[in-house]
C-alpha cells in the first residue's frame, strides 16, 4: 500500500492500477480529481442539479465496479465521462416513459416549422469575454428540449461521431443530423435575442 | 434532394462527417450557390462558438460528503453481491433437494403400491390367451376362453396373502 502522501502527487494512471487491486484511497483521489468535471457532464444534460449529483454518484460507484474493463483506449476521464452519459441518457429514457413529450414531437414531425427559421448569423462579439460568452450559450442550452440538448452536448462537448450518438440515443443516423440541425438554428436563435438584449450585437 | 437534405450535407461538411467525393461535390456547389454558401458560414460561426462552451461548475456538495455517499454505496453494493454469491444455508439445501425428492419418492412409492394391490385383470377377458402376470410379491397366472366362458385364475401361494386378497382375485 503507498503512503499517504503518494496518492495526491501521484500519475492518473499509477492511481487508476492501484484502485485496479482494490485500492479505495486511490480510487477516493481519482474520485477528487475529476468530480467536478463529471457532475458538469451530468448537468449539462440533466440540467438539474440534484439529478446531476445522483447520477455523478452512481457513475463513480459503475467505475468502481467496472475497473477491470478500463484498459486505456481513452483517458480515463472519458471513459468515465462515457459512463455518466450513459446514466443520463437511460434517466431520460426513463423520463420520457414516465411522461408524453407532445412538444418535441410537434416539432419534429412538422418539418415545414423548422424549415421557416434560418440559422442566425451571428458575428463574433467584441469586448465579451469567454466565460460571459459561455454563460450565454449556457442559458440558451437550458432552453432547448431534452433531445436537441443531448444531442449538441453529445457531439460538441462529448466529442462523439454522428454514428455514436446515434447508437446512444437508439435512432438513425439521419434523425441525429435532423436534430443537431434544428438544435443549431434555434441555439443561434436565442443566442443572438440574448446578445441583442444586453447590446452586444445590433 | 430536397432543400432539407442538401442543409443537412451541408452540416456534415462543417462537421467533418462528410468525405471523399461527396465532399468535393459539396464544395464545388457552395462555390455556385451564394445561399449555401451563407448557411455554411453561419454554421460555421455556431460550431465555434461552441468549442469549449461547457460552463464550468463546483459540485454542489462538499468533496468529503461526495465521497463518503459513493464509499457507502460501494460497500453496500459489495456486501450485496458477497451475499447473491454466498452457497446456500443448510436450510435453504433442505428447501432446495431434499423436499422435491422426497415428494418424487412419495409419488412414486405410491403408484408402485397402486399397481401391487389393484391389478387389473379385466385387460385379460377380452380373449383366448395367458397372461403371467410378475408382482414382486405375487405371480398370478390366468387362462381366459371366451368359447367356455370360463377364466382360471392361478394364484402363487408362496407368500402369505390375506383371504380377502383371495377373494377379490378370485371373484
Amino acid at each position: 500500500m503507498p503512503e499517504e502522501t503518494a496518492y495526491s502527487s501521484a500519475e492518473e494512471p499509477q492511481l487508476v492500477q492501484w484502485a485496479k487491486v482494490g485500492d479505495m484511497q486511490a480510487f477516493e483521489e481519482l474520485v477528487a480529481r475529476y468530480r467536478d468535471r463529471i457532475y458538469v457532464r451530468a448537468y449539462s444534460i440533466m440540467r438539474n442539479e440534484d439529478l446531476a449529483v445522483d447520477l455523478s454518484q452512481n457513475a463513480w460507484v459503475k467505475a468502481w465496479q467496472r475497473l477491470e474493463q478500463f484498459h486505456g483506449e481513452a483517458s480515463f476521464p472519458t471513459w468515465l465521462s462515457r459512463i455518466v452519459t450513459n446514466l443520463c441518457l437511460d434517466e431520460l429514457r426513463r423520463q420520457k416513459r414516465a411522461r408524453t413529450d407532445s412538444i418535441e414531437a410537434m416539432e419534429e414531425t412538422t418539418g415545414p416549422v423548422e424549415n421557416r427559421m434560418e440559422v442566425e448569423t451571428i458575428d463574433p462579439v467584441e469586448g465579451l469575454s469567454r466565460g460571459e460568452l459561455r454563460e450565454r450559450i449556457d442559458a440558451a442550452l437550458a432552453k432547448l428540449s431534452d433531445k436537441h440538448r443531448t444531442v449538441i452536448v453529445l457531439y460538441e462537448f462529448e466529442e462523439l461521431e454522428y454514428r455514436e450518438i446515434a447508437e446512444k440515443m437508439g435512432t438513425s443516423i439521419g434523425t441525429v443530423m435532423s436534430r443537431l440541425f434544428y438544435a443549431r438554428k434555434r441555439l443561434a436563435s436565442l443566442l443572438k435575442e440574448t446578445l441583442k438584449r444586453d447590446g452586444l450585437i445590433e | 434532394m430536397n432543400e432539407n437534405e442538401i442543409q443537412l450535407k451541408v452540416q456534415a461538411l462543417v462537421d467533418g462527417e462528410l468525405t471523399g467525393r461527396e465532399a468535393e461535390e459539396l464544395l464545388s456547389r457552395l462555390e455556385s450557390d451564394a445561399g449555401l454558401k451563407a448557411l455554411h458560414t453561419r454554421l460555421t460561426v455556431v460550431r465555434g462558438l461552441m468549442a469549449d462552451a461547457e460552463l464550468p461548475r463546483t459540485l454542489p456538495e462538499s468533496g468529503d460528503f461526495h465521497w463518503s455517499q459513493i464509499s457507502k454505496a460501494i460497500e453496500l453494493e459489495e456486501r450485496q453481491a458477497k451475499h447473491m454469491a454466498r452457497p446456500a444455508s443448510g436450510a435453504n439445501w433442505l428447501l432446495r433437494w431434499v423436499l422435491p425428492l422426497a415428494g418424487i419418492a412419495c409419488l412414486v412409492l405410491v403408484l408402485s403400491l397402486q399397481q401391487t394391490t389393484m391389478p387389473d385383470l379385466d385387460i385379460l377377458l377380452g380373449s383366448d390367451h395367458e397372461l403371467e402376470l410378475s408382482i414382486e410379491d405375487l405371480d398370478v397366472m390366468t387362462f381366459n376362453t371366451e368359447d367356455d366362458n370360463m377364466s382360471v385364475v392361478w394364484l402363487d401361494y408362496s407368500i402369505d396373502l390375506q383371504q380377502d386378497e383371495i377373494d377379490l382375485w378370485l371373484d
